[in-house]
Order: structure tokens, then C-alpha cells, then sequence
């Protein structure tokens, strides 16, 4: 079970406003801030600060593997440990390969994805702790863990409610 | 949303550049003396170099009305600052008939049905005549030009109406058209890539073959509007409403084409090899042989591999010359295919090329571009009426 990070919460319901209280979090010097909202919002990557995601290097890498598998795995079934006559072909025969082969690619592609995506999400997360319900609805929130540079609650209170903040809370994510 | 910065918003008015102006019209000059004196020495040449030219064009002219009726039909915001992109290809479309009617002065050079001796002396031409016969050939050729230039008409004319009258209900309007237009397309550029270049090989078929060809239309397509987006984004004539954003989409369709061509290219060709029957893979064979082999094998490189690789990371789509250069890659890889459809059934199978081929191409090159410019010199680049304009301004690629 994941160790959830005590900090401080502030909640919004209004997206332009968070998206501006996002980019005066980051400006204000927080690096660990979570923006969280139930869609994605346009401009919140630029806002927070988040650099490009890992995950498409794991995707090339695990296609570029995928490629070769299925490759090999053709050219040793068919060509080398029991290789069958078909129609006069030549055993080894790229064109008959190329669905395998693709399919291959993209199955271990497709699967090393939603793998790197869940362990960069940190997913499964058994009964995290709930900010507020309704942030899965019609709310927005900007978390920062208390392990943040420059963390001082009662500073983080008021900027929160001077970007337009309805709620402060301090809990857990 | 709200995110962005509106301060530089900017559409200046389009005057085609003078020189290139002059060279359309040394491009026209070039091409009307290739074909005159093509007439009088080498009919059979310049009626091959002039199909090849032709599909092309008609192609490219097609193309930018698909995307229009694709972006109507679902509707699309972001597209909606550089439709008078595609739309100006759409103005070559009466070029279809033109071209098409000119075809037809030369089609009997062309194809085997259309000669009676042939028919006669082969069983299985002659039993495709109901379909493959002259009459029956300018009827669908017909059909195609006009149905293209009536919905061109209708589409572009209401998307140009709105800049003057401002109704955002004209947008509306636009999407039954589109929907009908997507049902004709289908089927009329199938039916006139069979007609114009299956057709060519009379005893051969392939029943993927309208895709194959609508395929390799649309990813050219995509590529010219890129060059477009990077020229026009590049010399200034647009700020604000065409951003690296848009480049960025755009380069994702030419991406996502490629993809498509070589799918359909490969389903077409493994189907053929695999079930190995001889009146399919005669097709094949005569691009197996000689020169040609090099040809498929740079069509497979050039026109997916190295486009797809290309074209693969994030920053390659919004590097100005690197699309320019891929995208021109493809456009010459669109020419080699047409070519590589319609030259191995003649000159007993050997590559042939020279400045017959340059010549005619140069001609209609030189026609598309002056109807393309003259399209933008007489519209606004933006279509700055359109109820869908702030989505396309607001446009923001996600990582």
C-alpha cells in the first residue's frame, strides 16, 4: 500500500481560474504541486510546468522489440524448426510474415504503454484518500505535499484564497 | 482556453508573388509546347505522360474538398483557419473536366478496350465490354467532374458566402453536403481510378484498387496543405490564426496517411502474392521485372518508411523545413506512383522517362497554381466570419 502525502488542498470551481492559480503555484517556486480535475484541461501542462511524458520512448522501444520478435519468431518457425511447403513458397517469406510481425509490434507496443502509464500513475491505487468527492464532478483542485519547497501552510492558505480558492483544507493525497 | 494571447491576430491580403506568377506562366508555356509538339511526334508518349499528369492534379484537387466535407461532417474547429488552404485546391476541380475532355482526344492510345481488334481478339476484354466501353467511360468520367465541381460549388461557395454575409448558419448548412459528398467520392473516385488507370490492363482487377488510389490522393493532399500551412505561416500572410499548432495537426494527418497507404498497398500486394492466381499477379509481375523493381522497392522506402520515421517524434512536425522536406518527398513519391501504375503496360516494360513526362507535368503544374492563387488573392486567407473561428485560434496541441 502506497504512502499517501500529507499536505495542503486548495479547491476551485471555476477552470479558468485554477489554470491561473496553477501557473502562480509553479511561479511561486512549488515543484511537487498535483493540478487535479475530473477532464483534462487545456493549457494545464504548460501551467503546472510538466515536461513531456516518458511513455512514447517505452512505446518505440517496446515496438522496435516487438518487431524483432515477431521476426525472429516467424523466421525460426516457419524457415528453420519445422519448415512446411506452402503453394511452391520460399520458407522464408517476408510478405506472409508482415501481418505477424505487425501484429506483434503493436501488441507489445500497445501493452508496455499501459504498462509504463500505470506504473507512472502509480496505479492501482487501493481507497486513496478523497480531497472532496466532487472533484470527480464539477471541482478543481491544486495539492501541495508538505515535503514541497517553501512549505508554510498559513502562506499557502492565503495565496490559495487569493487566486480565487472556495475551500482550503489540509489532508492527505 | 483563455490561456492564450490575442494581441497578434493578423490576416493580410493575398497577392500572388510575381515570380511566381511568371514561372506558372513559363510552367504553362513549357507544358502547351510538350504537348503540341507531342501531337505532331510521340503520340503514345504524351498521352501516358499526360494520364500520370492528369490523375495527379485531378487528385490534388479533389483532395482539398475531401478534407473540407470531413471536417463538416464531424464538425471540427480546429481546421477552421486554414480551410481556405484546402479550399483553393478545390478551384483547380473544373480542371477535371477540361483535362478529362482533353483525354479524351488521346484515350484510344491508351487503353486496350477502346481499340476494337483488341477486343475481338481476346475472350476476356470483350466480355467486360458492357462496362469497359467509350460511351459508358465519358458518362462516369462526366459524372465525376461535374458532381465534384457541383458540390465543390455548393461547399466552398457557402464557406466564401459567409465571409460576406456573416450568417453562422450557413456553417450548418454545410454539413449535409458534405455528408453527401462523402458517399458520392467514394464511390466516383473509385469508379475514375478504375476507369483511368486500372483499366489500363484490362484483363487485370483489383478490387481494393479505389482505395489504394484514394489513399495515396489524400496523403498527398495532406502534404501540400502542410507546405501551404509552413509558406503561408512562414512569409507572414497569417499570424494568430495559423500557428505551429495547426502545423502540428495537419502533419499528423500526412503521418496518419502514410500509415494508411502502405496498409492498403500492402493488403492489396499480399493478398495478390499469396493466393498466387495468374490474373491477378500479372500486375505485379510487370512491377517485379527490370527497372521497376527499384521503383516498387523506392515507393515502399520513400512514400512509408522514411516519411513515417520522419514524421514519428513531436518536434519534427513543427520544424518548418523539416516538413516542407517531407512533405515535398511525398509529393513526388505520389507522382512515382501514378507513374508506376500507368507506365509498366506500355514501351514493352521499361522505365521510361524524360522530358516529355517533365514537360506535361510542368503545364499542369503551372494551371494549378495560378487557380490556386488567384483563389486567395480573391478570398481572405481566413474565413473570419465562421462561428467555429476562436476554437481554431485557441487551438492547443496537447503533449
Amino acid at each position: 500500500m502506497a504512502q499517501y502525502t500529507k499536505g495542503i488542498a486548495g479547491i476551485w470551481t471555476d477552470e479558468h481560474l485554477i489554470l491561473k492559480a496553477a501557473r502562480k503555484t509553479r511561479e511561486a517556486g512549488f515543484t511537487k504541486f498535483e493540478a487535479i480535475s475530473a477532464y483534462p484541461v487545456h493549457g494545464m501542462e504548460e501551467a503546472c510546468g510538466i515536461k513531456r511524458s516518458w511513455i512514447p520512448y517505452v512505446t518505440f522501444t517496446a515496438g522496435f522489440v516487438g518487431m524483432i520478435l515477431g521476426l525472429l519468431l516467424t523466421w525460426w518457425t516457419s524457415a528453420v524448426d519445422w519448415a512446411v511447403n506452402v503453394g511452391g513458397k520460399p520458407f522464408f517469406s517476408l510478405p506472409a510474415f508482415i501481418p505477424v510481425i505487425f501484429e506483434l509490434t503493436i501488441l507489445f507496443a500497445a501493452l508496455c504503454s499501459v504498462g509504463a502509464l500505470f506504473y507512472a500513475c502509480k496505479i492501482p491505487r487501493i481507497d486513496p484518500p478523497n480531497i472532496d468527492p466532487d472533484l470527480s464532478c464539477h471541482k478543481f483542485a491544486i495539492f501541495i505535499p508538505f515535503n514541497d519547497v517553501g512549505y508554510d501552510e498559513s502562506k499557502i492558505e492565503k495565496m490559495f484564497k487569493e487566486m480565487g480558492a472556495t475551500e482550503v483544507k489540509k489532508t492527505e493525497y | 482556453m483563455g490561456e492564450h494571447n490575442h494581441v497578434n491576430l493578423h490576416v493580410s491580403k493575398f497577392e500572388a508573388p510575381a515570380k511566381l506568377k511568371t514561372l506558372s506562366f513559363a510552367l504553362i508555356a513549357i507544358g502547351l509546347l510538350t504537348f503540341v509538339v507531342g501531337l505532331m511526334k510521340n503520340q503514345e508518349r504524351l498521352w501516358t505522360s499526360y494520364l500520370v499528369a492528369f490523375f495527379f492534379f485531378s487528385a490534388m484537387g479533389v483532395s482539398g474538398l475531401f478534407w473540407i466535407a470531413i471536417n463538416n461532417v464531424s464538425k471540427a474547429g480546429w481546421s477552421v483557419s486554414i480551410r481556405r488552404y484546402a479550399e483553393a485546391t478545390t478551384a483547380f476541380i473544373p480542371g477535371i473536366l477540361v483535362g478529362g475532355l482533353i483525354l479524351l482526344v488521346g484515350f484510344k492510345h491508351l487503353y486496350p478496350w477502346a481499340n476494337a481488334e483488341t477486343v475481338a481478339g481476346n475472350a476476356v476484354i470483350a466480355a467486360k465490354t458492357g462496362y469497359l466501353n467509350t460511351g459508358f467511360f465519358v458518362v462516369r468520367l462526366f459524372i465525376f467532374a461535374v458532381g465534384c465541381m457541383l458540390f465543390k460549388y455548393v461547399m466552398v461557395g457557402n464557406s466564401l458566402k459567409q465571409d460576406q454575409t456573416g450568417d453562422a448558419n450557413l456553417t450548418n448548412k454545410n454539413v449535409s453536403p458534405a455528408v453527401g459528398f462523402l458517399v458520392f467520392f467514394a464511390l466516383a473516385f473509385s469508379f475514375f481510378s478504375v476507369d483511368l488507370l486500372m483499366s489500363l490492363l484490362p484483363t487485370w482487377y483489383s478490387t481494393i484498387f479505389g482505395i489504394y488510389t484514394f489513399s495515396g490522393m489524400f496523403q498527398a493532399g495532406m502534404a501540400f496543405l502542410a507546405i501551404v500551412v509552413v509558406l503561408m505561416k512562414r512569409h507572414g500572410y497569417v499570424k494568430g490564426y495559423v500557428t505551429e499548432e495547426h502545423q502540428h495537426d495537419v502533419v499528423k494527418y500526412l503521418k496518419g496517411f502514410s500509415i494508411f497507404w502502405a496498409y492498403i498497398a500492402f493488403s492489396q500486394f499480399m493478398l495478390i502474392w499469396y493466393a498466387n492466381l495468374p490474373e491477378e499477379t500479372e500486375y505485379y509481375i510487370m512491377r517485379a521485372q527490370g527497372g521497376w523493381m527499384g521503383v516498387s522497392m523506392a515507393l515502399l522506402i520513400f512514400r512509408f518508411v522514411v516519411p513515417f520515421l520522419a514524421l514519428l517524434p513531436r518536434g519534427a512536425k513543427r520544424n518548418d523545413n523539416h516538413v516542407l522536406l517531407v512533405s515535398a518527398l511525398v509529393l513526388v513519391m505520389q507522382y512515382v506512383d501514378i507513374y508506376w501504375m500507368v507506365y509498366p503496360n506500355f514501351f514493352d516494360g521499361h522505365v521510361t522517362f524524360g522530358f516529355w513526362e517533365i514537360g506535361i507535368f510542368a503545364g499542369f503544374a503551372g494551371i494549378f497554381l495560378l487557380t490556386i492563387m488567384s483563389f486567395w488573392s480573391k478570398h481572405s486567407l481566413v474565413p473570419l466570419k465562421d462561428p467555429r473561428l476562436h476554437e481554431a485560434i485557441n487551438h492547443h496541441v496537447a503533449y
